[in-house]
């Protein structure tokens, strides 16, 4: 992003900092906020990024009203995930976020289980959310990557990627996770996402589809024969 | 003195002084490229102190091992067959897994190397030797990267570090003969001859047991053989390899690059390298300063001699608040009172009855010949005294009508006030800030500008200019 760009990026995240409040609630906010930041990331715009961060961390956070029985729910919420249990876990996690709306955790498995649900905008939603409370959360980035990679949308898919790598904890990691889906995943748009996103950062990557190459006068088509035919070569023996 | 020691440590344990920050890519990169320059500029300390510096760096969290096992198992197998496509996805399963474990990053570094992968195989590398520096079969694999891309000066230094950590020397000699046969790349080739060339001569393989060109050709798996591999606890003694690689070198007339300097004949030996014989000379000059303020301790930096009869400069923002300041230089302590101060440029200079038979000089010296060249810095940082690194002039800047020295070497909390030093031991500028998210962007007020500063004395402090 040039200079112009950025200089629109910040002003309207100055016009989302002082107009949305009284248009939009709190979540609508934060979400903008996010998608900012996804935008920015795939635009490799490091300090919009960091800024938008910062928005969201400067936004108060909802206190919880019961934190003993968020904890309760959210164990209860994973004891079900592991066991596969996807409804009475969302039901939980769900419980959780009632009684403390500031949890991270149990709205990015909430994000989680409506993807694997195939509630694509819930889980959307749900990332967001998480994303809100804990921008830096790179888990969350990469499962907001596999649901745009889902819905098809190439470039939130990057940004998503994008972040995922930035704040990734161990970034050697990251890179090979990208790396694996850039030459692995079949779903176009995440893998697409994902070569960008290492090319991005100006990592090596080997795409598992490359352009076609153009076409070369030299080669002649298989049914113009330049010679004889042969007799085939006899198969080696074993 | 001990009074001195005692408030150091009760600042350490009151968490004045913040936690270090971890490296990333490039940091570790750097280290590992400055033990290949030291490996062939045959600098053996050099060597063990960029590894120490590699052991020092926070290591990333423990993965799966569990989870781990068996995907590397399946590597192994298919690496074994020659089947490095099912063999990468198998390893490339087992780091995601377990990316804290340096053979499993040994051998997804090695897959990518025989997929012909080379700058993959790189990063894996270097990242490996972030978690074991002593890992003598990933310096091998890393040789080869550096020869097939055409670096045989870097290759034999990987391959010298891989035979300095070799747990089976004979293992490894064998396989970088098998190297320098003529079936490899030109700078796999050149690389290994020239570390097998400075292997000493009791190591080194007799002629007529050197392999056919048939056998050498013969892919192994040395690079998977946990036996070359020597714990971090076992450096090997190098300097007769290094003496010899250094011969080699010459030999092939290939000569020393702006990062590895011309060796010292027996530099290793007798421990005479520039950096120590720079540090041996400053560490007298160079100043503790530990500030009081309200009878407590306060603050601490770093400080130098700058005059025989006890001036020392520092930056003002190391004793701005101070009611009482104390000074160590060496082993001698003193009360110290400020002289002169100014905010911008950051300088305070502060009289000690410290006198001492050498003093720092200033290097005047601003101009963009400076970028490039090796530095030093000597500090306090976190109050770890006497603290010595190493870096380059990264560039020139000048930041609110101030030149600043912008410098790779690094520098934390503590540092403040230090001198940073040319290998001719002048001062070329003294450090006295950092950028806060950069990887090792530090700044240190141009000693140009402290002569021309109001607090320069010609007739107490010395100055030359040599750009």
């Amino acid at each position: 992003m040039g200079d112009a760009g950025r200089m629109a990026a910040l002003a309207l995240a100055v016009w989302g900092a002082a107009v949305t409040p009284a248009l939009a609630q709190d979540s609508e906010r934060n979400r903008y906020y996010v998608q900012q930041m996804i935008e920015l990331a795939a635009s490799h715009d490091e300090q919009g990024v960091i800024a938008m961060q910062r928005m969201l961390e400067q936004e108060p956070r909802p206190t919880a009203t019961d934190p003993a029985a968020a904890a309760a729910a959210l164990q209860r919420g994973q004891a079900a995930f592991r066991q596969e249990d996807l409804n009475a876990a969302l039901s939980a996690f769900q419980q959780a976020s009632r009684s403390d709306p500031g949890n991270p955790d149990a709205v990015n498995y909430q994000g989680l289980i409506y993807r694997k649900l195939g509630r694509l905008t819930d889980s959307e939603r749900a990332l967001q959310l998480a994303l809100a409370l804990d921008p830096d959360r790179a888990v969350a980035w990469f499962q907001l990557a596999q649901v745009y990679g889902l819905e098809k949308d190439d470039r939130r898919a990057l940004g998503s990627l994008a972040n995922t790598y930035r704040y990734a904890q161990n970034p050697m990691r990251a890179e090979e996770i990208l790396r694996n889906i850039a030459e692995n995943e079949t779903a176009d748009s995440l893998r697409n996402a994902a070569v960008a996103a290492l090319r991005l950062y100006r990592l090596p990557v080997e795409p598992a589809i490359v352009p076609p190459l153009p076409s070369n006068p030299g080669i002649v088509p298989m049914d113009a024969p330049s010679e004889p035919a042969r007799a085939p070569r006899p198969a080696p023996t074993p | 003195m001990k009074i001195l020691r005692e408030i150091l440590l009760a600042m350490l344990l009151a968490g004045v002084m913040p936690a270090a920050v971890a490296g990333q890519y490039e940091t570790i990169d750097y280290f590992v490229q400055q033990m290949i320059a030291q490996a062939i500029a045959g600098d053996d300390t050099g060597v063990q102190t960029f590894r120490e510096q590699l052991e020092n760096l926070s290591r990333p969290e423990a993965g799966d091992a569990a989870q781990a096992r068996l995907p590397q198992q399946q590597g192994q197998d298919q690496f074994a067959h020659n089947r490095f496509k099912e063999a990468l996805a198998a390893f490339r399963q087992a780091f995601i897994a377990n990316p804290a474990d340096p053979d499993i990053a040994a051998q997804l570094g090695s897959t990518y190397l025989r997929l012909g992968r080379l700058k993959e195989a790189e990063r894996l590398s270097v990242y490996g030797l972030s978690l074991m520096p002593a890992h003598s079969a990933i310096w091998l694999t890393l040789g080869q990267v550096y020869g097939q891309s055409g670096d045989a000066q870097r290759a034999a230094g990987a391959f010298a570090n891989a035979y300095r950590f070799a747990q089976d020397r004979a293992q490894l000699s064998e396989r970088l003969r098998q190297l320098s046969g003529p079936d490899n790349a030109a700078g796999v080739r050149d690389g290994a001859s020239q570390a097998l060339q400075a292997m000493p001569s009791a190591a080194r393989p007799a002629a007529d047991s050197s392999p056919s060109p048939a056998r050498s050709s013969a892919p192994t798996g040395a690079s998977f053989t946990a036996a070359a591999a020597a714990p971090p606890s076992a450096p090997a003694t190098g300097a007769p390899l290094l003496d010899s690689l250094k011969r080699g070198l010459a030999a092939l007339g290939q000569p020393p690059t702006a990062t590895t300097p011309a060796p010292h004949v027996d530099g290793a030996a007798n421990g005479d390298n520039p950096g120590q014989r720079i540090y041996r000379r400053s560490i007298p000059l160079t100043c503790l300063i530990v500030t009081l303020r309200n009878g407590k301790a306060d603050n601490l930096g770093s400080g130098l001699l700058v005059s025989t009869d006890g001036l020392i400069l520092t930056n003002d923002h190391v004793v701005d608040r101070a009611d009482n300041l104390t000074v160590r230089c060496g082993d001698r302590e003193a009360t110290a009172s400020v002289r002169r101060r100014s905010k911008s440029p950051d300088l305070a200079l502060l009289a000690t009855s410290l006198k001492s038979p050498d003093s720092f000089v200033l290097n005047a010296s601003y101009s963009q010949n400076l970028i490039g060249l090796d530095v030093f810095v000597i500090g306090n940082p976190y109050g770890l005294e006497g603290t010595f690194s190493t870096g380059v002039i990264s560039g020139l800047r000048e930041i609110d009508g101030v030149r600043y020295i912008q410098i790779s070497a690094p520098i934390s909390p503590g540092n403040s006030g230090g001198p940073v030093i040319l290998r001719d031991g002048s001062v070329i500028g003294i450090a006295t800030m950092r950028l806060k998210d950069g990887q090792n962007l530090n700044f240190a007020i141009a000693a140009a500008d402290i002569v021309a500063s109001g607090l320069f004395d010609p007739a107490r402090m010395k100055s030359r200019s040599t750009q």
